[in-house]
């Protein structure tokens, strides 16, 4: 099995950004440990010359289209889902910073 | 009124034994009464209901054409959109996310006039076995207010088992329709991954999520896929194929048809279910079907599978979730990143946190390898065994759960959890169409499902061949205490 430990309980936070407490990160780590301990069942089969799965229905294409102008969302219908906006823009903490 | 399936009611409505209203009317008051209790609706469109309701009363009036589904109320998972309606997700993350547009699935439902009635409660982001990872609300099984509905769409089985609402659609990620509908008595269906569009159903595991109806009988089940059936090139999954007719085509002989049996796998199956599946079986072979072995020892692999699967797709989708464009945002990020971090921490619950995770690290880098790419290989194997098993029979049939439902709070492990749906998972990871069919009940006269299985795009089969077996069956009831 794969070795779990704190730095990779937050090495994987920062990966999926998603800040965690001290508490939540006690009980992943033991959670994941359980689940992966489970997952190790998989040692077993011999997949020596298998094709991974890249797709469930065997015949299915890439599917293409003309690029052209569809259905256009309003913009005001999108902002209203945004939780911070301003001028018809949505708003985020400034990136760059500085003068 | 709630006794009359759905096709039942919109001949009614069509014959002008009674108004669409009324039936609207009805099924709200039952809402109404009933639902304090279940807790299977997150939202109830009164006002726009009994609004739509009158269209199709002036449109009758008028001798307007009518749709298949006219008249019918129907409830919707709330991870499908319904435009200018919230869609939560049972999340903290969307608690005032309204849908800016259609479901795919939502516009063929009004466009064949059902009536949409309300969305239904689920396990946030629809990952769970127990509708008891919502952050918004518990839903109890109207069999016993005590047990789980199961999950994840535990609000629409609920729904249509207590007979809140005739129909109502949901999803299923590993089980989480067939599950549900096991656990409440009542019919659910599972398509064949692509034959109904995902357009406007927030994603979960991509290759794996379908869309599909809760129903009291088969015949209501394939009225709706009728409907939602069909090719839509918003969803690039999408089967190129046009919509079937099912109802047609549905007779009730199983005359001279096979049905695969995996017993080696099912030999640690026992009790109530073990029962309920070997009369079951009985009862195909008196209507004159035989009942033969088949070998699918990889589905003892299938949990495993999917949940290295499912993680790294959920992980990859919920990434949208970024505190900018929708849902909620941290009030005290004070940078950018911290609006990701932040928001992401209080708006998601533990198992979606979880998810997230597990599924991030079996994408990582040096993990990769011996995680997700051996999870694929060995879905091939998987995908191989069922065709191969399909070379010799109609459809396999199994159990849907290994029990009937169980208690709320019960089940505290999330690996316990996750064992839930040794029977349901592996049709997903192969795309095959299922329905959970009642099929009898426990000691505690808790429901039980059978679950039916077929090939790749044998959706008309699957449910025409579950109509037989449910006319030669009596289990589709009505909780007790619902009855009135």
């Amino acid at each position: 099995m794969a070795h779990l430990d704190k730095e990779m309980i937050e090495y994987l936070s920062d990966l999926s950004r998603i800040d965690l407490s001290e508490k939540e990160q006690q009980a992943l780590l033991s959670d994941l440990e359980s689940i992966l301990t489970y997952i190790d069942l998989l040692n077993e089969v011999d997949t020596e010359g298998v094709e991974p799965c890249n797709h469930v229905l065997a015949d299915m294409q890439n599917v293409m289209r003309e690029d052209e102008i569809g259905e256009v969302m309003p913009r005001e219908i999108f902002l209203s889902n945004s939780p911070a906006q301003i001028g018809g823009m949505i708003r985020v903490p400034p990136v760059i910073k500085g003068k | 009124m709630h006794q009359l399936s759905a096709i039942e009611l919109r001949d009614k409505f069509l014959n002008k034994e009674v108004s669409a209203l009324q039936i609207v009317d009805y099924f709200l008051k039952r809402i109404d009464s009933y639902d304090g209790q279940i807790g299977a609706f997150l939202t109830v469109y009164h006002d726009q209901a009994r609004e739509h309701a009158k269209k199709l009363d002036d449109k009758l009036a008028k001798g307007e054409p009518l749709g298949k589904l006219a008249g019918i109320p129907i409830a919707i998972k709330d991870n499908i959109h319904v435009k200018g309606e919230l869609s939560t997700c049972a999340s903290q993350f969307l608690t005032n996310f309204k849908a800016p547009f259609d479901s795919t699935v939502v516009k063929l439902l009004k466009a064949e006039d059902a009536v949409i009635i309300g969305k239904t409660n689920l396990d946030e982001f629809a990952m769970g076995s127990s509708t008891e990872n919502s952050s918004v609300q518990l839903t109890r099984n109207p069999w016993n207010l005590t047990c789980a509905p199961g999950g994840s769409s535990g609000g629409s089985a609920a729904a249509v088992a207590a007979r809140l609402v005739p129909l109502a659609l949901g999803s299923d990620t590993g089980g989480s329709i067939r599950q549900p509908a096991s656990l409440c008595g009542v019919v659910g269906y599972k398509p064949t991954y692509g034959r109904v569009s995902r357009f406007g159903l927030v994603a979960f595991g991509s290759s794996l999520d379908q869309i599909g109806p809760f129903a009291t009988n088969t015949a209501d089940a394939a009225l709706v896929m009728e409907v939602i059936g069909g090719h839509c090139d918003r969803d690039s999954t999408s089967i190129p194929h046009k919509r079937e007719t099912y109802l047609e085509k549905f007779d009730k002989t199983l005359e001279g048809t096979t049905i695969g049996v995996p017993f080696e796998f099912l030999k640690d199956l026992k009790g109530d279910s073990k029962q309920a599946f070997e009369q079951s079986l009985e009862t195909f072979k008196e209507k004159g079907a035989s009942i033969v072995e088949v070998d699918l020892s990889t589905l003892k692999y299938s949990i495993a599978v999917y949940y290295i699967l499912a993680t790294a797709e959920a992980s990859t989708n919920l990434a949208r979730f970024d505190g900018v464009r929708y849902g909620i945002r941290a009030p005290d990020a004070e940078t950018l990143d911290q609006v990701y971090d932040r928001s992401k921490e209080i708006g998601f619950g533990h198992e979606v946190k979880r998810r997230i995770m597990l599924g991030t690290f079996v994408l990582s880098t040096g993990y990769q390898d011996a995680y997700y790419k051996k999870a694929q290989k060995v879905r091939t194997l998987m995908i191989e065994q069922y065709k191969k098993a399909f070379e010799t029979c109609d459809l396999i049939a199994m159990p849907v759960a290994t029990s009937g439902a169980f208690k709320i709070g019960s089940k505290k492990d999330p690996l316990e959890m996750y064992l839930e749906d040794i029977y349901t998972i592996s049709i997903n990871l192969a795309g095959l169409p299922a329905v959970s069919v009642p099929n009898g009940f426990t000691s505690h006269s808790l429901p039980l499902g059978l679950q039916l299985i077929g090939p790749q795009k044998e959706d008309v089969r699957v449910l025409s061949m579950a109509h037989a077996f449910e006319s030669e069956t009596s289990f589709n009831k009505l909780p007790p205490q619902f009855e009135d």
